[in-house]
């Protein structure tokens, strides 16, 4: 079949919940159900006809089915699955500083907030699959512009509203910057297709220069999407900000879509005979050393949990470019890609854990700060110790999903020979073990004001258990993703 | 003659002060329309680069195409842009970047 | 099903039920002494055979295939000597819990889970992963629930493991890499080969033994990578103290000699890693010796004394010969089972009395007979006394470096150091022996009254004196098993 049918269907779902939303008489959590069961039917088919996709001649200019892309649509549906959930659980906050005084109790706005992310889910599963520079850039504004709206969706908080300002400014000079790169790569190669344009680097004659140019625009623009340093100043303030789901989408769906396309294009500089391949790999390479460290230090000195995952996104996003920059290596007999998408399928659940519990807690009227946070494990043992799961597997302690991924960038950089950047690694998963310990540490330290239990709804408990048996499976059995990754290439 | 490192070379400047708004002004208002000047700059680099790669005595429609979609997004962006900052105008009366200074860590 | 691994879920298992509400100390104590069972089943029935160099009770799952990784656990002497040492560890650790929170027991499980995991898997991701799967507990009791500057000392060892594990991450990258089969990625301990490096690229070899003995050996304290041991044993709670400085500190020895030894062979001889060695094992035995001697608390005395007599394990791996690895394993479980005894009487006395300052106590072998005999033997032990299971270690550690000793030729570095490290004997006596002077002899400190413990107290302590004196008074129970391994292993 063809997979676009499923991008259509979802987006043609978004639209239908669009305009169902003013004719609903009864509460707006259906809309919601509609949008898990429109999801779950799309992973479904995702899954079951994965192997049988094809795309038909006129598209495959622009589109492409392979192992990666459908990987990374699972990712996008999952996570759009999880943020839905968790916005049921948010629902409360929502509605407190989206509707008037006068609408309180209706529900406002729950509508547009569940069928928005599912034209991001859209948008994110034609970018896994984009090969080409105008797919590409579309695909990639569907997903920034939804998202400009889902940030500062609370539009009576000043904390959404200025989040959503800044990401705006910081989203839109990305594509600026974006455009721009893209106009020279394709001015110079002439090509509109990373083939094409793969084919005209290895080709190339003359002065590389103005190709680097091009080149370094298009890699700050995604940059950006991926919060590399120097691009992530937007991080911490947006991720803080945002509606806690709104947090989540950004931090694993928005990165992992992005990583998908840097990957392709990476893959395109870099390819073998590439004249500009080596100082894209060198650009990389500070680059990763840069976010690793600088996303690694500052959550150091954290106290808001939502801030300090930001900047734990940022170093994370160092280790993910860090194995995209090691594509000399052939030993480990894992690509670069698969590293890469390895380490973003552990980072998915580990991530809506953390924010899953943030969203119920701050439904229930706890804060977002650390401390207030304190007395979770001995109040709700189960959620306490899902929370540390989580948190230790983004520690990256063995026997859960995040040390594989960090396993394999460690190894990836001692066979590219790269012991800068291994230090850099090494150094910013010690800070890690600092500041996501102390996280763990505060939950199960005595409150000094008493707390009252976190409760969940049933569809967050399920999502709650998949996760963790998730993290554990993959940290255990890591074959699992693995057979998902090189069972797609075959 | 004008040759396309004339139409790069203007692109170049436009893009240029594009950027340099988007760092320096203080009114959001400004940056926003710095922001579409980039965009601007991007599409006659495209436009030029187009005219000047002529295959079979033809511009390659394909970045053409490209700055059609980049028109049609700068409006998509404006249109939700301009409603964040007029929701943020109501709430705090000024649309100073100074005035967006409440998050920190 | 292998009964490895079962000896290595039971503890995860009843962890879980335990933190889920079944009733924590009789599960724990059931489940720690059904593992201390076993395992001496297991180590009675070994034979010490190895049937075409295979491991026994082997068992093996694919987790990876590419690279290959697999759960796989096989037991040798070696291993199953540690295993046992774990066991009983744990069950005198669990035993000697009463009336504590369950986050204590489900913290001993875990440990001891991962102490056996790491001790009987034989792939070295599994081998890397179960030990680092004790760091969570360690670090959150230490933090929670321990004495003293608590939160400082938790964050010295975690940090301090952290980075080291993180090391000894980069040096296994190294050892898979280097050892691996042509073409093949694996963790397998089997099918990885010792590394022989053609001229040019010896150096590999050299630097990959060099990293892995930086990363083991801030597991172990080795000097000057030690300062994160003292605080954090002197203010964990007592089973966490047991299970850590018995245990899993022995992690970092276990692997330099199951993984980094055999796989490059002769590493251990070149001189500037041998050199470098020496250096920081006399670092251990002296410095720290000479600080311990300072000590004013029994806590504080018996932190450092662990960290110090690790100085000898190392000296018998230096040896680089089969002699001193035997010795250093026998060591290993005697100095394992001494200091947890010793940290078990620490925290009876913190318990009783309060305080821990020699100023402030004395003379309770007065009223307390019994605790006063026991200190005695773990203190004796832990001297290096003939008749007691240490004494067999150091001995076989310090004749293993005169081995191939030449007359003509005068001492070696490797000879001067281990004369240097008899000092160490001498130091620790002095140590030990008025820690033991001032606390049970003497003046009776006034308002001081210290009971010995009920029976059911008594039993751990029973057994782990019982242990030192028998394994003391006869070696060979264990050297037979250790023995076969080490030369199976390659080393000779």
């Amino acid at each position: 079949m063809n997979p676009l049918n499923i991008e259509l269907g979802l987006g043609v779902l978004g639209l239908l919940l669009l305009l169902a939303e003013p004719f609903l008489s009864s509460s707006r959590k259906v809309l919601a159900y509609v949008a898990i069961a429109g999801l779950l039917v799309a992973l479904l088919t995702l899954i079951t006809s994965g192997g049988s996709m094809s795309v038909p001649a006129t598209m495959q200019e622009f589109y492409i089915a392979d192992a990666l892309a459908l990987f990374y649509k699972g990712v996008a549906i999952i996570s759009t699955l999880a943020v839905i959930i968790i916005s049921l659980e948010y629902a409360p906050v929502l509605n407190k500083f989206v509707a008037g005084d006068n609408a309180r109790g209706k529900e406002a706005g729950l509508g547009e907030f569940v069928s928005l992310p599912l034209f991001v889910c859209v948008g994110m599963m034609v970018m896994a699959s984009a090969k080409d520079l105008i797919t590409i850039f579309v695909s990639l504004e569907l997903v920034t512009v939804s998202f400009y709206v889902l940030v500062s969706f609370m539009r009576r908080s000043a904390m959404s509203l200025e989040a959503g300002v800044k990401y705006l400014i910081l989203g839109a000079l990305s594509t600026g910057l974006l455009v721009y790169g893209m106009a020279w790569v394709y001015g110079l190669t002439g090509q509109m297709s990373l083939d094409g344009i793969q084919k005209a680097l290895v080709n190339w004659k003359g002065d590389n220069t103005p190709l680097l140019f091009g080149a370094a625009l298009v890699l700050a623009g995604l940059g950006f999407k991926v919060a590399a340093v120097p691009f992530q100043i937007w991080v911490p303030d947006v991720y803080q900000g945002a509606p806690t789901p709104i947090t989540a989408f950004l931090s694993v769906g928005s990165k992992a879509a992005g990583f998908a396309v840097l990957t392709r294009v990476v893959e395109t500089f870099t390819a073998k005979g590439s004249v500009i391949g080596d100082q894209v790999i060198q650009l990389l390479l500070i680059l990763a050393g840069a976010t690793i460290l600088v996303g690694n230090l500052s959550a150091i000195a954290q106290t808001n949990f939502k801030r300090l995952l930001g900047y734990s996104s940022i170093a994370h996003a160092g280790y993910l470019l860090l194995a995209l920059a090691c594509v000399h290596q052939h030993s480990l007999a894992i690509a670069p890609r698969n590293i890469v998408a390895f380490y973003l399928a552990t980072y998915l659940p580990m991530t809506f854990l953390c924010f899953l519990v943030l969203s119920a807690a701050k439904a229930q009227g706890v804060g977002e700060d650390l401390k207030s946070l304190k007395g979770l494990g001995h109040k709700s043992p189960l959620l306490g110790l899902a929370l540390t799961i989580a948190l230790a597997s983004l520690a990256g302690l063995p026997l859960t999903a995040g040390f594989m991924g960090k396993m394999f960038v460690i190894f990836a950089a001692t066979y590219e020979s790269n012991y800068l950047c291994l230090a850099l690694a090494i150094i910013g998963a010690a800070t890690g073990f600092y500041y996501y310990f102390k996280v763990i540490l505060t939950i199960y330290s005595t409150p000094e004001v008493e707390t009252e239990k976190i409760r969940l709804s049933v569809l967050s408990k399920v999502m709650l258990g998949v996760f963790v048996a998730a993290i554990i499976v993959i940290g255990v059995y890591p074959d699992a993703i693995q057979h998902v990754l090189v069972a797609a290439v075959k | 003659m004008i040759t396309l490192n004339h139409y790069l070379f203007v692109s170049g400047i436009l893009f240029a002060i594009g950027l340099t708004g988007v760092v320096a002004r203080r009114n959001i208002l400004t940056i926003y329309m710095c922001l579409e000047m980039m965009l601007s700059a991007a599409n006659l680099t495209l436009v030029a680069f187009s005219r000047f790669h002529l295959t079979d005595g033809l511009p390659d429609y394909n970045a053409q195409a490209l700055v059609f979609f980049t028109i049609t997004v700068a409006a998509a962006e404006v249109a939700v842009g301009l409603a964040i900052i007029v929701a943020l105008y109501r709430t705090k009366h000024s649309v100073d970047v100074g005035a967006v200074d409440n998050l920190k860590g | 099903m292998s009964p490895l691994e079962i000896i290595i879920l039971l503890p995860i298992l009843a962890a879980l039920a335990v933190w889920l509400g079944a009733p924590s100390r009789g599960t724990s104590l059931a489940i720690s002494l059904v593992n201390l069972a076993i395992v001496a089943t297991l180590f009675v029935q070994y034979s010490g055979q190895h049937v075409d160099g295979k491991m026994a009770y082997q068992a093996a799952h694919t987790v990876l295939t590419t690279p290959h990784i697999q759960f796989a656990v096989g037991a040798d002497g070696l291993s199953l000597t540690m295993a046992l040492l774990t066991t009983i560890v744990t069950a005198a650790a669990v035993w000697c819990t009463v009336d504590k929170e369950r986050i204590y027991y489900t913290a001993s499980l875990l440990i001891s889970a991962g102490a056996l995991g790491a001790f009987l898997s034989t792939d070295i991701f599994f081998l890397y992963a179960f030990h680092e799967l004790a760091l969570i507990p360690t670090f959150l009791i230490i933090a929670l629930y321990g004495h003293g500057e608590k939160k400082e000392a938790a964050w010295k060892i975690t940090l301090y493991l952290g980075v080291g594990s993180l090391i000894l991450l980069a040096g296994l990258a190294g050892v898979v890499w280097l050892c691996s089969p042509k073409g093949a990625l694996t963790f397998d301990l089997a099918q990885l080969k010792p590394f022989v490096g053609k001229d040019n690229a010896a150096w590999w070899g050299t630097y990959c033994f060099f990293t892995l003995l930086l990363g083991f050996g801030t597991l172990v304290s080795l000097f000057p990578f030690h300062s994160w041991a003292a605080p954090a044993y002197a203010s964990a709670p007592t089973p966490i103290a047991m299970l850590h400085s018995g245990v899993l500190k022995k992690f970092g020895l276990y692997g330099l000699i199951r993984i980094a030894l055999p796989l490059f062979p002769g590493a251990i001889h070149t001189p500037w890693i041998q050199q470098a060695l020496l250096l920081m094992l006399l670092g251990n035995i002296l410095v720290v010796g000479l600080i311990t001697i300072h000590q004013r608390r029994l806590d504080d005395l018996l932190a450092n004394s662990s960290v110090m007599h690790m100085g000898y394990i190392f000296l018998g791996l230096a040896s680089g010969n089969a002699l001193g690895i035997n010795g250093a394993v026998l060591l290993m479980f005697a100095h394992g089972i001494s200091i947890s005894l010793l940290f078990l009487l620490n925290g009876k006395l913190r318990n009783q009395v309060g305080t821990l300052e020699f100023d402030k106590l004395g003379g309770l072998a007065t009223n307390a007979p019994f605790l006063s005999i026991i200190f005695g033997i773990a203190a004796f032990a832990s001297i290096g006394l003939p008749g007691l299971a240490n004494f067999a270690g150091e001995v076989l550690i310090f004749l293993s470096t005169f081995q191939g000793f030449d007359v003509t030729k005068g001492f070696t570095m490797l000879q001067i150091t281990t004369i240097l490290s008899l000092w160490g004997v001498v130091i620790s006596a002095v140590y030990m022996l008025r820690a033991y002077r001032k606390i049970f002899f003497g003046a009776p400190a006034s308002g001081l009254f210290v009971s010995d413990p009920t029976l059911s107290q008594r039993v751990p302590m029973f057994f782990l004196s019982a242990v030192l004196l028998i394994v003391g008074c006869q070696p060979s129970l264990l050297l037979n098993v250790i023995q076969s391994s080490i030369t199976a292993i390659g080393l000779k």
